[in-house]
């Protein structure tokens, strides 16, 4: 486990700008942040950086509590970079910019050249090394600041937005160069997004975040929707990355988005396989996270990037034998859903 | 304009031939001033970074007091300083007064508001971008203040140079404080100022040809810096 979060709080002023209760990352997975502007990816993203202490709660970084001193967070900072949405380059030759990470490390010199010309490699940017920093494109600069960040070799690597503003092709090889990162150098990735394809196609996990806090559906499991389309003749409701639920009969019009759905627990049901497909049932694949009993049953929580509780009889949870933290899949009859 | 003319040529023969007097009234300018700024440096940009880096209760009204005494007068200085280094002064047995150090003590006061206010508006100029990235990567403290100082560095040495343009043309410290002993304390703004009392016009406009020339090249000076700390600011 890298990262856990108790009920984490950031304020500006009167403000709460980032409310989380519980958050577990663990390592060497892929995480995409995802959420509307104003949701708290940057926010979250910095305090996961350790350039910002929470306000409230408990931030735990590989098991041991993050108080807060500037001596602490300038400890943890050697390990966890954060590639901002507009990177800034220091002024001076690019390769001045990825030896000062170097440097403060006190590498020395023949090595910090070497390590220079690997990551500009990775980046495609070599010939970049003596140009001005302040002369190259949006595009070249995130490269940079990627390659820069790379150089240190982190255990964690945080970006924000790393894709944003720039064109298609500065976009693929920002996304290889993260997929390589994670999956040669054991980084693991945490990076913020507008774009739901990017977050499935590089995340294994996705944390969708709405109004500063986690979009979870708490006891009543109603989900705030991110997207609706109508591509020919079917209604795709998107709750999150890969969380699409497909109607070919929709109960509701394009024309009048619905908001929020809610997604009756009674109705959800889970298994340990995949099973068949039903064009009646969506079904996801999450980590269940609790189980509680109520009632005559018991009410599992299961993470799929949003997190959803389902109601089960005693029966079937012991007919399935679900274990905590196992991948489970949830079956979500859309008879089952309503949209407001 | 007979008088004017007779003089600058008197003036540009003085300088040409490189007068004693005038060298050593120049020289002493020069030793207060410098010293003056030098000194007024090293408290001014620490004070200025902490300011810029720290947050405290009272911050701004810290800043506006500095603001403030930007428009502070030398003689009102000059006077506060006197009182401290007289005879009956608490500083009195320290024999300071009718001394370099005594003007460069008020001088010191006069431009470490300086100094301060316009390093800590150079640095305000300096992207919060810059900062955030040397922190994160794993910078610390003291690494950060020298990348944000790299990237300053054009606003903070036109703050160094607007502060010597102060001290160097100042006659208020230097005539109360200095006394304008001649070979001692006599400074270019000092000496012109006697010189004009006597009716003295050459050495006067030799001295104010030399001082004016000194402004120009400080303000060529300031205006390239300056210019180029714009250029990087982002």
């Amino acid at each position: 486990m890298l990262y856990e979060l108790q009920d984490v709080a950031v304020c500006r002023g009167d403000r709460t700008i980032l409310d989380i209760k519980e958050l577990v990352i663990t390592s060497e997975s892929v995480y995409s942040l995802v959420g509307p502007n104003g949701a708290g990816k940057t926010t979250l993203l910095n305090v996961l950086a350790f350039l910002l202490h929470p306000d409230r709660g408990q931030l735990f970084y590989k098991g041991a509590a993050v108080k807060g001193s500037s001596k602490e967070h300038h400890r943890l900072r050697q390990r966890v970079v954060l590639v901002d949405q507009y990177p800034i380059l220091f002024t001076g030759p690019v390769w001045k910019n990825i030896d000062f990470a170097l440097k403060i490390r006190k590498i020395p010199a023949a090595q910090r050249k070497q390590r220079t010309n690997e990551v500009l490699e990775r980046v495609g940017m070599q010939e970049f090394a003596n140009a001005e920093a302040h002369t190259l494109s949006g595009g070249e600069t995130k490269r940079i600041a990627l390659a820069r960040a790379l150089a240190i070799d982190p255990e964690i690597l945080l970006c924000d937005e790393p894709t944003a503003n720039v064109d298609a092709e500065n976009q693929e090889r920002i996304l290889d160069i993260l997929s390589y990162c994670n999956k040669k150098q054991q980084t693991s990735l945490i990076f913020a997004t507008h774009y739901l394809s990017q977050a499935q196609r590089l995340a294994d996990q996705s944390i969708v975040l709405q109004n500063g806090s986690l979009a979870e559906g708490g006891n009543d499991n109603i989900f705030s929707i991110v997207q609706v389309a109508a591509p020919q003749g079917e209604m795709r409701v998107t709750l999150g990355p890969g969380l699409v639920l497909k109607m070919l009969d929709p109960p509701i019009s394009s024309a009048y988005p619905p908001k929020r759905v809610q997604i009756d627990p009674g109705h959800v049901a889970l298994s340990n396989t995949s099973g068949t497909a039903n064009p009646d049932t969506v079904r996801w694949k999450g980590r269940l996270l609790k189980i509680e009993v109520e009632g005559g049953g018991v009410r599992a929580t299961v993470d799929c990037g949003v997190r959803i509780d389902a109601l089960l009889s005693s029966e079937q949870y012991r007919q399935e034998s679900f274990l905590l933290g196992a991948s489970v899949y949830v079956n979500i009859p859309l008879g089952g859903c309503v949209f407001s | 304009m007979d008088l004017l003319l007779d003089s600058l040529y008197s003036a540009i023969l003085l300088v040409v031939g490189l007068d004693a007097e005038l060298l050593n009234i120049v020289g002493v300018s020069l030793t207060v001033s410098l010293g003056a700024t030098c000194i007024a440096s090293c408290f001014g940009l620490p004070c200025a970074f902490l300011i810029s880096f720290k947050s405290f209760p009272g911050k701004p009204f810290l800043i506006t007091i500095l603001n403030t005494l930007l428009a502070m007068p030398t003689v009102v200085i000059g006077l506060i300083v006197y009182s401290f280094i007289s005879r009956r002064g608490i500083l009195g047995p320290l024999e300071l007064l009718y001394t370099q150090k005594a003007i460069i003590i008020g001088q010191v006061i006069l431009i470490f508001p300086v100094i301060t206010t316009l390093t800590i508006a150079a640095i305000s100029r300096i992207d919060k971008r810059y900062r955030q990235t040397a922190l994160t990567l794993g910078a610390s403290e003291m690494q950060v203040v020298g990348v944000v100082f790299r990237e300053a560095r054009y606003g903070i040495v036109a703050a160094i140079i607007a502060a010597f343009g102060r001290v160097i043309a100042e006659v208020g410290i230097s005539m109360m404080l200095g006394g304008n002993a001649k070979g001692f304390t006599r400074t270019m703004t000092t000496a012109m100022a006697l010189e004009y009392d006597k009716g003295e016009f050459v050495l006067a406009v030799a001295l104010g040809g030399v001082l004016m020339s000194m402004a120009f090249l400080i303000n060529m000076l300031f205006h390239f810096f300056q210019g180029r700390g714009d250029q990087y600011a982002v």
